[in-house]
């Protein structure tokens, strides 16, 4: 058997997974200016084989002193297993909620809405962006919130975490003309990687 | 095979399907555009007590007039126009249907908390005609999370508290008081803080015991809660030490509270067991100022004016200067 002990990509591979990051977080982008009528700064997203300890350093789009909401959502296809985490500057809120056009107070309720709302179309269209690229059904599993107004290093508590090693993917998404500031961190488990590899070697082909 | 047994096994296997999804014990609704249902599992009838036949091309909100239509519209609409799924969970809402909990007689909700997830169901041209909602029951996760939030709290309220008076214990409110220190430095607003204690309490627990003391001291907090203002923040600061933090107070504006404290305290009898007595306090006032570098030094101020106090003969209040 060949177990591979420790995981790697190649500068190839690497591209090949920013390649179809762009694509699929195009789409995404597409749905959320679609459904808000606004004009989504595309990033460019980072791809890096990373400590998952080090998850953390992994979110350039946020500041240290912020205070931020987040839910995570795991997801699983063809054995490729992951999780998607949407992290939102907590003074991104006001500016969501007028363009989501949600009326009344703007409370920890409504946040969470709004929070919701937009894990939604992000998580699920980055998903299917990158599932189709790769001949892959990600089933999703039902999104947790992981904290609301909390420090960042209290939402990724790491004391617990079985994986040394991840895949992940950071898309910071901005939206020209208002302040909203959220990462969306796609995150695959160690042992996918060997499969994803495949599968990128398979596109490298051609 | 002849044509007809072919779609006899299809339809066997069709039967055998169907039977499956109405007994999955999740509920399954499809509707369509118009938000009229068009399938309702079995799990929905069970906990409904609406027969399929009843709600079918019922619009969903006639049917069910408990469900918020525009905050359902509002998730459903966006895997009408975009194809994506979307995902509720009973954090937002309790519940989309109102139904009964599972365990009626040992579980402790009333009601049975529950996860949606609303798919698009996409006809052949790639337009999506009807949604699918699943809904999950979740009230053990929800009722076992909103216990432990509970508890939590519960345990951050005591850590906060002192137990014989309910006020704020000493680290707590000096957490406050650094807090505040550093918000009235930045939004140069003002503050005052009062320190007082009560006169010759040594006295109190020799002639009278402990107990006296610890009644004396509970009557002490309990005419401080009485005469402060909501917006004030007020800790037991040690044995027979008291502060209270005056937001966007000056030291004379709190005059007025503080003299109004030391007069109610010195009018007041303690009644434990079948003695009575009385006693007074002496109180600092320091308002903060520019020369305050940090919130130690701020209680340092108020301490001794409180000693000032005890020197001008007690039982009454100094401003620091």
């Amino acid at each position: 058997m060949n177990q591979s002990v420790s995981v790697s990509i190649t500068e190839d591979q690497r591209d090949c997974y920013q390649e179809i990051s762009n694509v699929a977080m195009g789409q995404a982008a597409d749905l959320l200016a679609r459904l808000l009528g606004v004009k989504v700064i595309l990033p460019i997203p980072v791809v890096n084989l990373i400590e998952v300890n080090e998850l953390r350093m992994a979110l350039s789009g946020i500041e240290n002193s912020d205070t931020v909401s987040g839910v995570c959502q795991g997801f699983i296809g063809n054995a490729i297993s992951g999780e998607a985490l949407l992290i939102f500057n907590d003074t991104s809120f006001s500016d969501i909620s007028s363009l989501l056009q949600y009326k009344g107070v703007l409370d920890a309720a409504l946040e969470l809405e709004l929070l919701m709302d937009v894990a939604n179309i992000l998580i699920g269209a980055c998903l299917r962006g990158i599932g189709e690229q790769l001949d892959v059904n990600f089933s999703q599993g039902h999104p947790v919130v992981l904290g609301q107004h909390v420090n960042l290093n209290d939402l990724l508590k790491s004391d617990n975490y079985r994986w040394t090693k991840t895949l992940a993917i950071e898309i910071n998404y901005k939206i020209e003309g208002y302040d909203i500031n959220c990462d969306l961190l796609i995150l695959f488990t160690e042992d996918a990687i060997d499969v994803l590899n495949r599968k990128v070697d398979y596109l490298l082909e051609d | 095979m002849t044509d007809s047994s072919q779609s006899s096994d299809q339809f066997k296997e069709m039967h055998s399907f169907m039977a499956m999804l109405q007994n999955l014990d999740v509920g399954l609704v499809v509707l369509d555009r118009e938000y009229k249902i068009q399938l309702w599992n079995n799990f929905m009838e069970s906990h409904s007590g609406l027969h399929p036949y009843e709600v079918r091309e019922q619009v969903l909100f006639d049917a069910f007039p408990e469900i918020n239509r525009d905050w359902f519209c509002h998730k459903a609409e966006s895997v009408f126009q975009l194809n994506t799924r979307a995902f509720t969970t009973w954090e937002q809402r309790p519940y989309l249907f109102k139904f009964k909990n599972y365990r009626p007689i040992t579980g402790s909700a009333q009601f049975m908390y529950q996860n949606i997830t609303i798919i698009p169901l996409d006809s052949s041209v790639g337009v999506v005609e009807k949604i699918g909602i699943i809904v999950y029951d979740v009230t053990d996760v929800a009722v076992n999370r909103i216990e432990l939030n509970a508890v939590n709290n519960e345990l951050k309220r005591l850590s906060r508290t002192d137990k014989l008076t309910g006020l704020y214990n000493r680290g707590y409110w000096e957490d406050c008081l650094a807090k505040e220190f550093k918000r009235a430095q930045r939004t140069e607003q003002v503050s005052t803080l009062v320190m007082f204690d009560i006169d010759h309490f040594k006295k109190v627990n020799d002639k009278y015991g402990h107990p006296a003391g610890d009644a004396a001291i509970k009557n002490t907090a309990d005419l401080l809660i009485m005469n402060m203002r909501e917006t004030d923040v007020a800790g037991r600061y040690g044995g027979e030490e008291y502060t209270v933090l005056l937001i966007g107070t000056t030291a004379e504006q709190s005059m007025t509270f503080v003299e109004r404290l030391r007069k109610s305290i010195e009018d007041s009898v303690v009644q434990y067991q079948d003695q009575k007595f009385k006693y007074t306090v002496s109180l600092g006032v320091a308002e903060l100022t520019k020369n305050i570098k940090s919130h130690s030094e701020w209680i340092e101020s108020a301490d001794q004016a409180l000693y000032q106090s005890k020197e001008n003969g007690r039982n009454c209040a100094t401003i620091y200067k």
